[in-house]
């Protein structure tokens, strides 16, 4: 081996270039730059402000930021679903003056003056909701004049009241709590947003309602098509805006007591930014109480620093200006910019060295025939794309096919054909099990039983999550085929975890061990993951000894044995390491060999590829998905192997006149039954010299 | 040996001695004084800085202690009483030993700057007070300051003497010092005087523009308003603006810290008079009060006093070149 392949080789094996792009895809990942603004803001206020990581100052700032994050958390319900709520700093000052009247002046009770100055922000929230979700009036100008008249109202009050609320003292022990308390050393008000900002989180990750938010401002007019109360939704929205605006301000109320005119001025403007900054999308969709959290402990930190700085007057209001703008421009770019980049790194190739091919001529037990020439054609043209064939003991076939149904061909003469089920998802590898039920992998969905009675039951589609996977790897993507353990245990292959079905081409490009083997075991009702970074595995077919399996790894080209059980369980030894081709689905013959099929054949331009990860990485990213270089997958073969991995025959159908697209095979009573994941017909081939009698079902079960 | 040292001994003294009476008797309050503010620390937190009346505090304030070695900090929360709040809350945990405050509203601070005090800092409040008394406070006494408004106004408009008897008043915030206690002084003289008619009472919110609002649709409703009193010139200059575009002749009385733009306002008739409290002599009389509690070492807050600003009733006839003053022109 050259001394550069020894270096790509170690540099692709150590660096996780993968990592990027599954970073990226990551919904978390809006997060990385507000986190990132937060912590260069309390880096350099941290570093300017002398003491200020103190925990006198830590804790004033968090009672300020207290108030400041309910009005955050409040715009961030309403921009989520599309809107915008300008009136909070209004409302703001509404609860403010509200509070202080209602406790002063008419000297209600404390609970009760909290119930209504609740109800007094929720009914100005109503009124924007009514005008912007029922009569569709545009969100900006409505609640801009709603925060124009909520501030005229204010200033009413204000004329008329303040004087007197200014004379009153209040001597409320619980009143005083709000704005002063602590509740284990964190000041009442943090208590208070921390606890809406994780039911906020909760709502909208977890809950119904909380979802159709999300949907609602995601599209407006997809949310109503799905039967979603749009307009009720949007509403409901600023309810709870105008409710938490006037909640801040009741804190504001019994932290200051002053009824000033200045209360929330400029508020909206602060709150906005710090929901812009923190991540949420101004167009709706987009948005988490955790980005509202981070985004407006940035801006607290700054202004509360300026003032600490002692900056001069207006500085303040600049700096907010400048880093709205700011904000306001990164999550433009960051959402139209984000996909062209992920779908740009997102394939990364790694080195990948295949043993050289053996030949397929002369000698050579690959050499090329025609023996597939006489294969007889089932439902031609009426089958789109069966992956895997099987036969129930009625000599029925069963296929599943690209529209995610299980069709199946009836005996004896296979002319018609009936849907058996319809799964929803890609049925790919197939395999009956003791009591007669079939057991499918379906692609998309994971790993599911059709019963007798065509009762199509989900069997598992989760595994234990790896902890060091960026990528969710506990859901199943791409269960592509399995096999039934004497005991009841089904062995599955999951070929990639990062890739979805339609792209499972895609995946060689990258030739790194994305797949995977899992077990899922009807006794205990676990799933495990039994092993871990193969290369697109792909068939798997019991041994005679029922205590291992071979199984085929697509871009590796070749066929290993696992041992689950027995002295040598947990080790895998392989078979075949040199084939000329990609190895599909593996099957058990009459005589106790094993069919396998061959879905394409290796070129040695993609061999070099492989060799070649820069390569291949610029390709990804500078031409279209069309232009890629693929591995061949429209020319194929079936070979027949024994155990110690001697081939005993191939069968082609050399120029392809006739069938030449197989990603499996079956036999069943002396014949051989071919299907192809692109083709549009099965195969059917007398074999001579095998077992006429010979069924899987009877191999496997000991049933005739 | 012994006498070796016993010899070096009376040489010192001798020295020391001689030296000593060369220089004649040191004052003995001048190095206590001098230690008294060594390494000390004040707080200014106003409630905006850039106009005539904070800046004059602050430029006072500094000039007195910046040569003493006193560190000399400036908070300035821009109008935002949140931002003001914040500012005095952090001070109490950063302990200066002098917090100087200038309240937006008697209501908003009143518990900070007791807590203020409870944690050692001495809180010395200027021109506009808080509900709560602290260790000084130094400014105008507002409602003294409404009550001779009031006989003014009864002066100038009383039908008695020739005026409608309409006169508007045009506060700043309502909840602050200067315009609660101000409006308690000019409701005590008015409550007497039946034919003066209050027929506008607003809030322009130190604000120039509110203000020239307000006073144009007050003459627009009452053509024969006789007089405005405003509660701060630099607001006013809106009230001014507005009696000015009207053409009416409003008799405006406000009221300032007595900076040059006050006389010249004076002087071209922009206001016809202005009560001025004077920013120099309240920045010396903190000053004072400043050195004073620094000096004794009382804790903060056993003692409160008050010292009320001088006012002075200025109009175009007896206003001199010295009764105003000029900011220092910042190099």
């Amino acid at each position: 081996m050259a001394a550069s392949d020894t270096i790509a080789r170690w540099r692709y094996r150590y660096v996780p270039d993968h990592l990027l792009g599954e970073i990226l895809a990551k919904r978390w990942i809006d997060n990385a730059i507000p986190l990132l603004i937060l912590l260069i803001v309390v880096a350099v206020f941290g570093s300017l402000i002398p003491d200020f990581f103190g925990a006198a100052s830590i804790s004033n700032m968090m009672r300020q930021w207290g108030e400041f994050g309910l009005i955050v958390i409040a715009l961030t319900i309403v921009m989520v679903a599309g809107g915008i709520d300008l009136s909070v700093g209004s409302v703001f000052a509404l609860g403010n003056i509200v509070a202080l009247g209602l406790l002063s002046v008419a000297e209600w009770p404390v609970p009760a003056v909290v119930a209504a100055t609740l109800a007094c922000g929720a009914a100005v929230g109503l009124v924007n909701g009514l005008l912007v979700g029922y009569l569709r009036l545009r969100a900006f100008l409505t609640t801009l004049v709603t925060l124009i008249i909520v501030r005229a109202v204010v200033d009413m009050l204000l004329l008329k009241y303040s004087v007197a609320i200014a004379a009153a003292f209040p001597d409320s022990e619980l009143w005083y709590y709000f704005g002063e308390g602590d509740v284990l050393g964190v000041p009442f008000s943090v208590v208070v947003a921390v606890t809406l900002a994780l039911v906020l989180h909760l709502f909208l990750s977890r809950s119904r309602a909380g979802w159709h938010v999300l949907a609602v401002g995601g599209s407006r007019r997809s949310a109503h098509n799905v039967g979603i109360p749009v307009r009720r939704v949007v509403c409901a929205t600023y309810v709870l805006s105008g409710a938490l605006a006037a909640l801040a301000g009741l804190l504001f109320a019994s932290r200051l007591g002053g009824a000033g005119a200045d209360t929330g001025i400029g508020l909206e403007i602060a709150a906005l930014t710090a929901a812009v900054l923190g991540g949420n999308s101004l167009g709706g969709g987009r948005g988490s109480a955790a980005k509202a959290v981070i985004g407006s402990i940035t801006v607290m930190i700054m202004v509360n620093g300026l003032v600490r700085l002692g900056v001069t007057s207006g500085a303040n209001s600049l700096l907010l200006g400048a880093v709205l703008l700011a904000a306001v421009g990164i999550d433009v770019r960051w959402l139209k910019n984000r996909h062209k980049f992920l779908s740009k790194v997102y394939v990364s190739p790694t080195y990948s060295q295949l043993p050289p091919a053996p030949a397929t001529s002369g000698s050579s037990p690959y050499a090329l025939n025609d023996r597939l020439r006489t294969v007889e054609a089932i439902g031609l043209g009426s089958i789109d794309g069966p992956e895997d064939v099987i036969l129930d003991e009625d000599d029925n076939i069963y296929v599943g096919n690209r529209t995610g149904d299980i069709v199946r061909f009836l005996a004896p003469d296979y002319a018609r054909q009936e849907l058996f089920v319809h799964t929803g998802g890609r049925p790919l590898g197939m395999a009956f099990a003791r009591d007669g039920s079939l057991l499918a992998c379906i692609g998309g969905m994971g790993l599911y039983r059709i019963t007798g009675d065509r009762r199509v039951e989900k069997l598992t589609d989760e595994t234990n999550r790896s902890w060091l996977s960026v990528i969710d790897d506990s859901r199943l993507r791409l269960a592509d085929d399995l096999d039934i353990a004497p005991d009841g245990r089904v062995f599955f292959s999951e070929a990639t975890v990062r890739y979805e079905m339609h792209e499972w081409p895609v995946d060689c490009l990258e030739s790194r061990g994305n797949g995977r083997i899992i077990c899922y075991d009807p006794n205990a009702g676990t799933t495990r993951t039994v092993l871990k970074n193969l290369v697109f595995p792909n068939g798997i077919c019991m041994t005679h000894d029922g205590q291992s399996f071979l199984f085929a790894e697509t871009w590796a080209c070749r066929v290993s044995r696992y041992w689950f059980d027995g002295p040598r369980k947990g080790t895998v030894e392989p078979v075949i390491s040199d084939l000329p081709g990609y190895p599909d689905n593996i099957n058990r013959a009459s005589d106790g060999t094993y069919w396998l099929a061959l879905v394409g054949i290796r070129t040695p331009s993609l061999d070099l590829a492989l060799k070649m990860p820069g390569f291949r990485r610029r390709m990804a990213r500078r031409i279209a998905p069309d232009e890629w270089m693929y591995p061949n997958i429209n020319t194929g073969c079936v070979i027949r192997f024994d155990e110690t991995g001697r081939i005993i025959e191939t069968l082609w159908d050399f120029g392809g006149e006739n069938h030449p697209m197989i990603t499996s095979m079956r036999e069943h009573k002396g014949h051989l039954y071919i299907g192809g994941i692109l083709n549009n017909r099965v195969g059917r081939l007398k074999l001579h010299g095998m077992d006429p009698t010979w069924t899987g079902a009877g191999s496997y079960w000991g049933r005739k | 040996m012994r006498l070796l040292k016993t010899g070096i001994l009376a040489a010192t003294f001798a020295l020391s001695a001689g030296s000593a009476l060369a220089q004649g008797i040191d004052d003995p309050t001048r190095a206590p004084y001098y230690d008294s503010f060594k390494g000390k620390r004040i707080a200014y937190v106003p409630v905006a800085m850039g106009f005539d009346l904070t800046e004059g505090w602050a430029a006072g304030l500094k000039e007195a202690f910046e040569p003493l070695g006193v560190t000399f900090d400036i908070r300035d929360p821009n109008w935002s009483t949140d931002a003001g709040a914040a500012a005095i809350t952090s001070l109490i945990t950063e302990k200066p030993d002098v917090i100087v405050v200038h309240n937006p509203d008697v209501q908003s601070y009143a518990r900070l700057l007791k807590k203020a005090e409870e944690a050692g800092i001495y809180v010395v409040q200027v021109n506009m007070r808080s509900s709560y008394s602290t260790d000084a406070f130094i400014g105008a006494d507002y409602v003294g300051m409404g009550q001779q408004i009031g006989e003014r106004l009864v002066e100038k408009c009383s039908p008695a003497n020739g005026g409608s008897g309409k006169v508007a008043i045009t506060q700043g915030v309502l909840t602050a010092a200067a315009s609660v206690y101000q409006m308690e002084g000019i409701n005590n003289v008015l409550s007497q005087h039946p034919e003066i008619q209050l027929v506008s009472n607003q809030a322009a919110d130190w604000d120039a523009t509110k203000a020239k609002n307000i006073a144009a649709t007050v003459i627009q409703q009452h053509p024969d308003l006789c007089a405005i009193t405003g509660f701060w010139d630099v607001m006013d200059v809106g009230t001014a603006a507005a009696i000015k575009e009207s053409g009416k002749n409003v008799y405006l009385l406000t009221q300032g810290g007595g900076n040059r733009m006050a006389c010249d306002g004076l002087a071209n008739g922009t206001y016809s008079e202005v009560v001025v409290y004077f920013v120099p002599g309240q920045a010396r009389d903190m000053a004072t009060m400043i050195k004073q509690m620094l000096q004794l070492k009382q804790p903060a807050g056993a003692n409160k006093t008050t010292l009320f600003t001088p006012l002075t009733f200025l109009t175009k006839d007896n206003m001199t070149p010295a009764s105003c003053w000029d900011l220092p022109t910042k190099n």
